[in-house]
């Protein structure tokens, strides 16, 4: 199980990094999303998938799945999250203050 | 006290402009005099003991736990140097303060002067490598702002630069060097250093070590090719030309050859290396001379001539050769310095220092014309008794023939040297004279500025000492030889010989390469119009210094042409640039480790409901890639998300699951409403080839990180720490839940930071969207 | 007592909360500013000469045991480097209120300074990796939000291609953290360093160390990964990019040395070998980029670049040497970069170009401009006295010793590029005659000198008092070439 989510975290770094060589802001910006979508996944899978139960404690229950990657995942994707949104409106000024969305039209070497 | 007599000029270059601000009616001039007269009749009671073989060590500690220790050391060699930088100082400043009117930047002047002479007499007196290194480079810099006295000229700042970059280079180099000899021998420190010569020249490194310490010298005392900057460094006030630039720092290279001649002397490859390039730049140095026009041109070509001169002698290594050369340094600052002045004072009272427009200046300027007279001829070698540069270059000529116990390569080609010796000392013969009778005699060629008249007496009382130190040098050769000459030979040959020094040789081969050079000489100089077309057919025209324009030219245009090659500005770019470095690097450090391997043993049971969604998420993934509508693309993008929290579902992760589905619902909301302000996306197609880029690039990395992925989990080699959490979480936590026992408490500070994180970005974002140029403040 | 450790994170990010608030106000934002990096600095070097003095002080997070919980390590390489990143901040508290506009400050400059300060010195203190990673995110989300301040379309282009590479980056560090979790069982970076010794850094693991260079060298400009470096460094205004300037790239340069002299010291012949190309690399193109260029900022910020290439060459060659020499100029480094920005920033605002083209002639009206930017060009240079020369002359003679001589000799060669790179500036831009119209409101360049004379008052000091500092520097490196003294001094605790 380990080694198809290491495939698939793998295959959205894959389209991640595709999305990231686009000319357009917005794709950069998906392929930020989904490679974020793929460290989460590694990080998940770093640990032992499911064999045990949630790290919720309880009685007689002595297996449980790693819960340290889990809380760095958590850690991860709030800050993921602050930093989509903020690339989010920054796509959006940018946008409305160069009036182009399209990367390779922003390359700015008028003031070399 | 030797710490503090060479501190003594950096203390007065910090009081100078304090006094420049506070006493406007005396000459600035008058105060700094103090300073090298001082010092040079301090360095003087030194004589005695030297003489005897008493040699003065003191150590300051600057940086002991780094071995580099302010250590002074006072020989032979050093007490000539220091002496000279303060005799020669002391009337460079006399002439400067009749040559520099009051309307000048004196503050200036006189800080970098004295700044230069500090950093001077640390150079020669170190016996600490990294701190002669020190004083070396502070003599360049010193130079450096000497040379763009008057900034606002072009021609300053460019040679300023020049003489900087060509001897911050050789500088480098000699650091270099440096390195490898305290590396080698174990100590920085430069007797020490010559203790231990057999480990270095026995060091395979030899060779290399070599070269860059003589890079050093070479830079410095502007050797062929490194000679171009010397010319250009005559936009300097002449007061700094005549102590800097001739009789002073440009012998700092000799300096440092002759120091470390007792390491270095006696290979072959020093002697082949010294020997010709010293030959080479003083045929070069006086070919070039006889056709420059401007008078300080001649003498700074003149310079270079007979600093090659001097290095060539250090380069033949034999007791004579170094008795000659440390006669022609103290001959060579005597008459070249008077030069100087003399040509200062002509430039000064004519206007021009051009000597195709000056002529029969004797009529006008009878003692300037005596005076240019001795040196002149002292400069030629010109065979009369009073002049001591006659006996110097005979010396030369007798020690160009000489060579004891050589090597066969030393054998192969010393035969060739008498023949380079009287070459360069023939064009010597020539500009000299024309130097002198071109600009006294015959007719004035051109208007002068100036009504010619002779200079006050202040301004001729420096050249006359000098003068007068030609002269009396020439009739009592030995006084000098024995208080200051043979204590240096001793330094640097490591033997006291005889150093008897005379006029007459007797009939043999130097005399005959005297006379030879005198009738050679004085016919060219009588047929020059006749040959000075070789300068068109052979001209090497400034070619030195053509080569340094193009070396600069052509860096800066290289590396624009480079830097603006890949610096494009391209996020594309950028990032091609940084995945291609990325598969490469890993690529490579996974096959040269042998890093991976898949393990299958300590793995999950493989779960159908968990594939299916990771195949739709995989669909979802590549289908962003394919989206023509952005709506439907941040669909697909949820889709991933999504999946990815039901993921966490199956993988006992409630927390997560939970958290996931929040944030990524948040996401897809805010991509929404930023898409409305956005163009939709290109429905332009990229080129094949593009993608094709893209595809090969993203699939490289998406596998090498799958690789390392898989290859992490194979090799689980220590237990991991979360089996403490799930143990103590309720015990000391406090809670069932481990993953927000971990959050909030083991790792809490993750916790705190990661919502000062959010904090921050709203911060940013409110910025964002408020502050806008040129609107006032919130009215958006 | 060990409480202390988490001081220096602690105040500015108090600091920074506070002045969120007190937003209105904007002398009183400065005010606080101004008190709190003094308080910050003494606080940090008291610290500091503890540390020094009596060893390092190590602080357990909500008291875990180690490697449980989070540890902050506040060991004398750690703290030299918080004192200066503090050195830094005071001169930029005082540079800010003399050269930014009102918009900026009151839209919340001072807080994300604060922030940001907060993170730097907390990427030094921390011994938790993944912690690491945290204080990165709060440092660059900081740095995001300082980098548009001010919302010109310079800015918003620049900056969005600086943040894509850096969330690549950060990206790819929580994914490497994790491998390395799944391998070594742990993030503590002192249990890391106990657990990869004791399998003498086998398989994958070096693998996952080059992950983690490729990480910490996007942050810190190394080559090839330092495009984003000299045009997002040179838009926003000058006290914030002395800031980047001074403080981000050398967070980078701290991780690569302190996980490159710490934990993944067992193949050197790959991982050391690898950054020694780098470094060469990195030395050569970063000065070629700084003569490409006749706008002195970007000159500025291109000679970040060779600066990173010496420090990384220090920790290829990794001799006790060798490193001291690293830790030493990056001391320099940091004071130097932010002086040079302020020089030039004055300089710039003074002949209201960055074209050294169209300037001319500034030292006849602003002599102390022109000497300080001549003494710091020097310093850049690495010519003795000043500072840079004791650190260069560590490096290059470490890197002898050990037989790196075509490294050694492009080092050479590389100061003495930068030296024309700075000097240019000088003669174009000090010397000669004046040539544009210049904009003069009052005295603008008075206040902007101070803080760089500030600065450099160390750079001489850390040159010619380096007795003062070197022997630290050389127990910090003797100490460093042997990973168990860091992984005794937090583990036992």
């Amino acid at each position: 199980m380990e080694i198809i989510m290491s495939i698939l975290a793998g295959m959205l770094f894959t389209a991640g990094v595709y999305m990231i060589l686009q000319k357009q802001i917005l794709k950069i910006i998906i392929g930020t999303a989904l490679l974020s979508h793929g460290a989460h996944l590694f990080i998940i899978t770093m640990g032992k998938l499911n064999r045990g139960k949630p790290p919720i404690l309880s009685e007689g229950v002595t297996n449980y799945v790693d819960p340290l990657p889990q809380a760095l995942i958590l850690t991860s994707i709030v800050i993921s999250f602050g930093v989509t949104s903020f690339l989010l409106v920054l796509a959006y000024r940018t946008y409305q203050t160069n009036g182009t969305d399209n990367m390779e039209k922003l390359r700015g070497n008028e003031n070399e | 006290m030797l710490h503090a007599a060479v501190l003594l000029p950096f203390l007065a270059a910090f009081f100078i402009p304090l006094i420049y601000r506070g006493v406007k009616q005396v000459h600035l001039g008058w105060f700094v005099l103090l300073v090298p007269i001082l010092l040079f009749g301090y360095f003087l009671t030194f004589i005695k003991g030297v003489m005897q073989g008493v040699h003065t060590l003191k150590t300051f500690e600057w940086i002991p736990s780094l071995g580099v220790n302010v250590t002074f050391y006072i020989d032979g060699l050093g007490l000539f140097f220091a002496l000279l930088i303060t005799g020669i100082g002391s009337l460079v400043v006399l002439y400067s303060i009749y040559y520099l009117s009051k309307a000048e930047k004196l503050g200036h002047f006189y800080v970098y002067l004295l700044l230069f002479m500090g950093a001077m007499l640390g150079v020669v007196l170190s016996d600490n490598l990294f701190v002669l290194y020190t004083f070396w480079e502070l003599t360049s810099i010193s130079s450096f702002l000497l040379i763009g006295y008057w900034y606002q000229r072009e021609k300053s700042t460019s040679g300023a630069l020049k003489s900087m970059m060509i001897t911050v280079f050789g500088g480098l180099a000699m650091l270099g060097g440096f390195l490898l000899m305290a590396d080698i021998t174990g100590t920085a420190s430069i007797r020490g250093i010559i203790e231990n010569g057999e480990m270095i020249v026995n060091s395979p490194l030899f060779p290399f070590i070599l070269i860059l310490v003589l890079l050093g010298a070479f830079t410095k005392s502007a050797q062929f090719p490194f000679h171009t900057w010397l010319p250009d460094a005559m936009e300097a006030p002449t007061p700094v030309s005549a102590f800097l630039h001739s009789a002073t720092m440009v012998k700092a290279g000799i300096y440092l050859v002759a120091r470390l001649s007792l390491v270095f002397a006696g290979t072959d490859l020093f002697f082949l290396i010294v020997s010709g390039f010293g030959l080479l730049t003083l045929c070069w140095g006086s070919y070039m001379a006889v056709t420059q026009t401007d008078l300080k041109a001649i003498l700074a070509y003149s310079t270079i001539s007979q600093l090659g001169m001097i290095m060539a002698m250090l380069g033949f290594g034999t007791e004579l050769a170094i008795l000659a050369a440390v006669f022609h340094i103290l001959n060579h600052a005597t008459f070249k310095g008077s030069l100087f002045m003399v040509a200062g004072i002509i430039d000064h009272e004519t206007g021009t220092r051009d000597i195709r427009k000056l002529g029969g200046l004797f009529t006008f300027m009878p003692i300037t014309a005596l005076l240019a007279f001795f040196g002149t001829f002292s400069m030629a070698g010109f065979p009369l008794p009073f002049l001591n540069g006659f006996l110097s270059k005979e010396m030369f000529f007798d020690s160009s023939l000489h060579f004891e116990d050589a090597s066969t390569i030393v054998e192969a080609v010393s035969p060739f040297f008498p023949y380079f010796a009287v070459g360069g000392s023939i064009f010597t013969f020539v500009y000299s004279i024309m130097l002198f009778f071109r600009t006294f005699t015959g007719k004035q060629r051109g208007t002068l500025s100036k009504q010619p008249h002779e200079a006050p007496i202040g301004m001729l009382l420096s050249p006359m000492i000098l003068v007068l130190l030609v002269v009396i040098i020439a009739f009592i050769p030995d006084a000098f030889g024995h208080a200051l000459l043979s204590p240096m030979v001793d330094a640097v040959n490591g033997s006291v010989g005889e150093t008897h020094i005379k006029f007459w040789h007797g009939f043999g081969p130097a005399l005959y390469m005297s006379l030879s050079v005198l009738i050679l000489g004085t016919a060219l100089y009588l047929a020059r119009e006749k040959w000075q077309h070789i300068y068109k057919a052979f001209p090497g025209k400034l070619s030195a210094a053509k080569a340094y324009d193009g070396l600069i030219n052509g860096l800066l245009r290289g590396s624009r042409k480079l830097t603006n090659g890949y610096m494009t500005g391209s996020l594309r770019h950028y990032m091609i640039y940084i995945f291609v470095f990325f598969i490469a690097l890993v690529g490579i450090t996974m096959s040269v480790t042998g890093g991976f391997q898949i393990n299958y043993n300590d793995l999950a049971p493989i779960a159908v409901p968990e594939v299916m969604i990771a195949i739709v998420m995989a669909g979802a993934a590549f289908a962003t890639v394919f989206m023509k509508n952005r709506i439907a693309a941040i669909l697909v993008l949820g889709i991933v998300g999504y999946g990815l929290s039901l993921l966490f579902v199956f993988f006992r992760a409630p927390d997560l699951a939970l958290t996931q589905l929040i944030v990524e619902t948040v996401t897809v909301a805010l991509f929404l409403l930023c898409f409305y302000h956005l163009p939709n996306f290109d429905k332009k197609k990229e080129s094949k080839r593009t993608n094709a880029v893209n595809w090969v690039i993203s699939i490289s990395v998406g596998v090498l990180v799958t690789m390392v992925g898989i290859a992490s989990h194979s090799t689980k080699l220590f237990e991991p720490i979360s089996d403490y959490f799930l143990k103590n979480s309720y015990k000391l936590g406090g809670g069932d839940n481990v993953v927000n026992v971990i959050l909030v408490d083991f790792r809490g500070l993750d916790t705190m930071l990661e919502i000062l994180v959010l904090g921050l970005a709203a911060l940013g974002i409110y910025t964002m969207i408020k502050l806008r140029p040129g609107k006032k403040e919130g009215n958006d | 007592m060990s409480n202390l450790a988490i001081l220096p994170i602690l105040l500015p990010l108090l600091t920074g909360i506070i002045l969120v608030f007190l937003n209105k106000r904007l002398p009183l934002v400065r005010l606080i500013t101004r008190i709190m990096v003094l308080v910050n600095l003494a606080v940090v070097s008291i610290i500091a000469f503890n540390v020094i003095q009596n060893g390092t002080i190590v602080l357990k997070a909500g008291d875990w045991t180690v490697p449980y919980g989070i540890v902050l390590v506040a060991d004398p390489l750690a703290m030299l480097l918080v004192v200066t990143a503090n050195l830094i901040s005071v001169a930029c508290a005082f540079y800010a209120f003399k050269s930014l506009d009102e918009h900026r400050e009151r839209y919340y400059f001072y807080p994300l300074f604060q922030l940001l300060i907060a993170g730097v010195s907390g990427a030094f203190l921390t011994g938790d990796l993944f912690n690491l990673f945290v204080f990165f995110e709060v440092l660059l989300i900081a740095s995001y939000g300082l980098i548009v301040l001010g919302g010109t379309k310079e800015q918003f282009r620049e900056s969005f291609k600086y943040i894509i590479i850096n969330l690549f980056s950060s990206m790819l560090f929580v994914t490497t953290v994790s491998f390395l979790y799944a391998v070594v069982g742990t993030v503590n970076m002192a249990q890391l360093a106990e657990r990869v010794g004791e399998v003498q850094q086998d398989g994958v693991l070096t693998t996952i160390a080059i992950l983690l260079l490729i990480v910490f060298a996007t942050k810190g400009a190394l080559f090839p990964l330092y495009f984003w470096l000299p045009k997002s460094y040179t838009v926003p205004p000058t006290v914030i990019s002395a800031l980047f300037g001074a403080l981000l790239t050398k967070v980078g340069v701290y991780s690569i040395l302190r996980v490159f002299s710490l934990i993944f010291v067992y193949n050197l012949s790959v991982t050391h070998q690898i950054l020694l190309i780098l470094a060469g690399f990195t030395l050569v193109f970063g000065v070629i980029g700084a003569l490409s260029t006749n706008n002195v900022q970007l000159i500025i910020a291109y000679n970040i670049i060779p600066a990173v290439g010496y420090m990384i060459l220090g920790i290829g060659v990794f001799s006790a040497t060798a490193l001291a020499g690293t830790v030493y100029y990056l001391l320099h480094d940091m004071i130097i970069k932010a002086a040079l920005f302020f020089l030039v920033g004055a300089m710039v605002a003074y002949s209201g170009t960055s074209d050294l083209r169209k300037m001319g002639g500034i030292i006849k009206n602003q002599p102390l401009l022109g000497w300080l930017f001549f003494i710091a060009a020097l310093a850049l240079a690495g010519l003795p006295p000043f500072s840079g020369f004791i650190g260069k002359l560590l490096i290059l003679r470490g890197a002898f010793e050990e037989g790196h001589y075509v490294l050694g000799v492009i080092g050479l060669v590389t100061s003495l590029l930068i030296l024309l790179s700075v000097i240019r500036i000088f003669i174009n831009g000090f010397w000669g005659e004046p040539k544009s119209e210049y904009v003069s409101n009052g005295n603008p360049v008075q206040g902007k000198i101070l803080p760089a004379a500030f600065l450099l008052v160390f750079t001489v000091l850390l040159g010619l008092g380096a007795e003062f500092v070197y022997p630290t520097v050389q127990t910090i490196a003797d100490q460093m070439i042997d990973p168990i003294n860091y992984i005794d001094s937090v583990m036992k605790e």
